[in-house]
């Protein structure tokens, strides 16, 4: 594989972010890493130890204090094309005065400008990847947490993103629709192939969809473990969560989590 | 305040409270009680006033009055709507207007009156820049707050796909912030009735203002009122055909 060149691998280069004021905060430095092209890539890692901000530097919604992020070898500045971003707060990303439907036109309409006609039938057929058919004209309040993150799905495929950066997308629905919405989008990445990267502090979630892992540190974040997960594909609610290189995996994973705390600065691998 | 859900008999009790207080004033006055000549019967006012509606004299000052109001809350609205979505998304403009702006807010517009008939005269100029300066303020303060209270996130996923800062401010923070503005806007809309009639009292030219004070004038007491009401119902009209369209417009706010 020639993941060096091809337009959809993501590459950090020593990428560092500060937060300067009375008391200066080092959220992390000098983080480098390669995501490979249509890789499906996890972050783990103790809440508040930076991967969400980790996330939000790579999606240039805030600056980085240092380094640089590249996407198929090009420096990524600004806001860029290409990547889009699954909030964990779906609720609040979708626009309330808009239906199902113009919420995922809202996507690429601006890109592409499309007659009414063309964008509807676009933004249908994303709607239909996901199950949603059928409420393309309700308004987001009308539908159901798991439902309403469908549709913020729909949303960011339509816009035909190379990356896509999910930061705790499935944290706050209940435990039956996230698995629902796990084999969603695993699905949906095995058809497209979109590069991902999945920040999550839930260590099943991270293990049944990822390739690899990465496992940080406390602040100042670093990698701490970078893991295979080898898991076959494509992966399975039921069979995959009992796969014995799952449950090893998983043990690895919350050892690490939970065992490493105060020595974790000093272990850089 | 607590709300109650509307049912078709809440009316009943004050309405009737109010057709009391109206028999009361009628008698009074019948009776000697009070001075018919300041407090005529509220029947004879309502004769009045049907000579006045069926006469049609009401027309020309009641359209006077209306134009000059849609003129003033039209530019008052659109530049507090504009100085407010910037103000409240942009920090530098925000520093920039924030003192000037509260320093001019408190001022009761009807004081601007005699300044600005020294500028622009007694006709329609002079009221329609008094009811924008009136309407502006209200408007201004709710679209600031609003825009200020924009989630965050609803930004972001716009700036992921690739929307630019203008681009966010009409798409976005603009909607978003539709509630506030409109309240902002219904608020404006019953000081710039009240600052319009008052110029127009001031000014003595024309309008229900100008039309009620002529009458005070010539001591016709029983048009005074009849136009009190006409002008009465006017206020009465206008908050009830916005509030039919702001519940319209920011349908998704209240659930």
């Amino acid at each position: 594989m020639n993941g060096a060149t091809d337009e959809r691998t993501l590459k950090l280069e020593g990428l560092a972010k500060r937060f300067d004021g009375k008391q200066p905060v080092v959220v992390f430095e000098d983080l480098s890493l390669e995501v490979r092209a249509g890789e499906f890539f996890s972050i783990v890692g103790p809440s508040g130890c930076g991967k969400s901000t980790l996330l939000q530097v790579v999606a240039g919604l805030i600056p980085a204090s240092g380094g640089r992020v590249l996407l198929g070898g090009r420096d990524v500045t600004g806001e860029p094309a290409h990547m889009v971003y699954l909030f964990q707060q779906y609720a609040k990303s979708l626009l309330p005065w808009m239906t199902a439907e113009d919420n995922v036109i809202f996507a690429f309409n601006h890109r592409l400008g499309l007659g009414p006609r063309a964008a509807r039938a676009r933004a249908r057929e994303h709607l239909a990847m996901v199950g949603l058919e059928e409420s393309a004209a309700a308004y987001p309040w009308q539908l159901s947490g798991g439902m309403q993150q469908r549709v913020a799905i729909a949303r960011a495929l339509s816009a035909d993103p190379k990356v896509l950066l999910m930061d705790e997308p499935f944290s706050s629905v209940d435990a039956l629709t996230r698995m629902e919405l796990h084999a969603l989008i695993s699905e949906l990445w095995e058809r497209k192939r979109f590069t991902t990267i999945l920040v999550t502090h839930d260590v099943d979630e991270a293990i049944f969809l990822a390739d690899r892992i990465a496992l940080l540190t406390r602040r100042p974040a670093r990698i701490a473990e970078l893991i295979e997960t080898g898991l076959a594909r494509p992966r399975r609610a039921v069979e995959t969560h009992e796969d014995p290189r799952f449950l090893a995996l998983r043990h690895a994973l919350l050892e690490g989590l939970l065992h490493r705390p105060d020595e974790a600065n000093a272990d850089v691998r | 305040m607590p709300t109650f859900a509307r049912r078709a008999g809440d009316l009943v009790p004050g309405i009737a409270f109010l057709l009391a207080i109206l028999g009361l004033i009628e008698v009074a006055a019948r009776t000697g009680l009070v001075n018919a000549a300041v407090v005529p019967p509220p029947t004879a006012v309502a004769v009045q006033l049907a000579q006045i509606v069926a006469g049609g004299t009401f027309a020309v000052p009641l359209l006077q009055t209306l134009a000059t109001l849609f003129a003033g809350y039209a530019i008052g609205c659109a530049i507090g709507i504009v100085l407010g979505i910037l103000m409240g998304s942009v920090r530098a403009i925000y520093d920039l207007f924030e003192p000037l702006t509260e320093l001019l807010r408190p001022i009761p517009k009807p004081a601007l009156v005699p300044a600005l008939i020294l500028f622009l005269g007694l006709g329609s100029a002079m009221k329609i820049t008094l009811v924008a300066l009136a309407a502006f303020f209200p408007v201004l303060v709710s679209t600031v707050q609003g825009a200020r209270g924009v989630d965050v996130t609803m930004i972001d996923m716009a700036r992921t796909f690739g929307y630019r800062p203008i681009e966010i401010l009409r798409q976005i923070v603009l909607p978003a912030s539709a509630p506030y503005i409109a309240a902002g806007m219904r608020v404006s809309l019953g000081v710039a009735l009240v600052v319009l009639v008052v110029a127009e009292m001031l000014a003595e030219t024309g309008g229900l203002g100008g039309t009620l004070i002529a009458m005070q004038h010539q001591f016709m007491v029983r048009q005074t009122y009849g136009w009190l009401v006409i002008v009465a119902a006017v206020g009465f009209t206008l908050n009830a055909l916005f509030v039919r369209a702001e519940r319209r417009i920011t349908f998704w706010s209240s659930r």
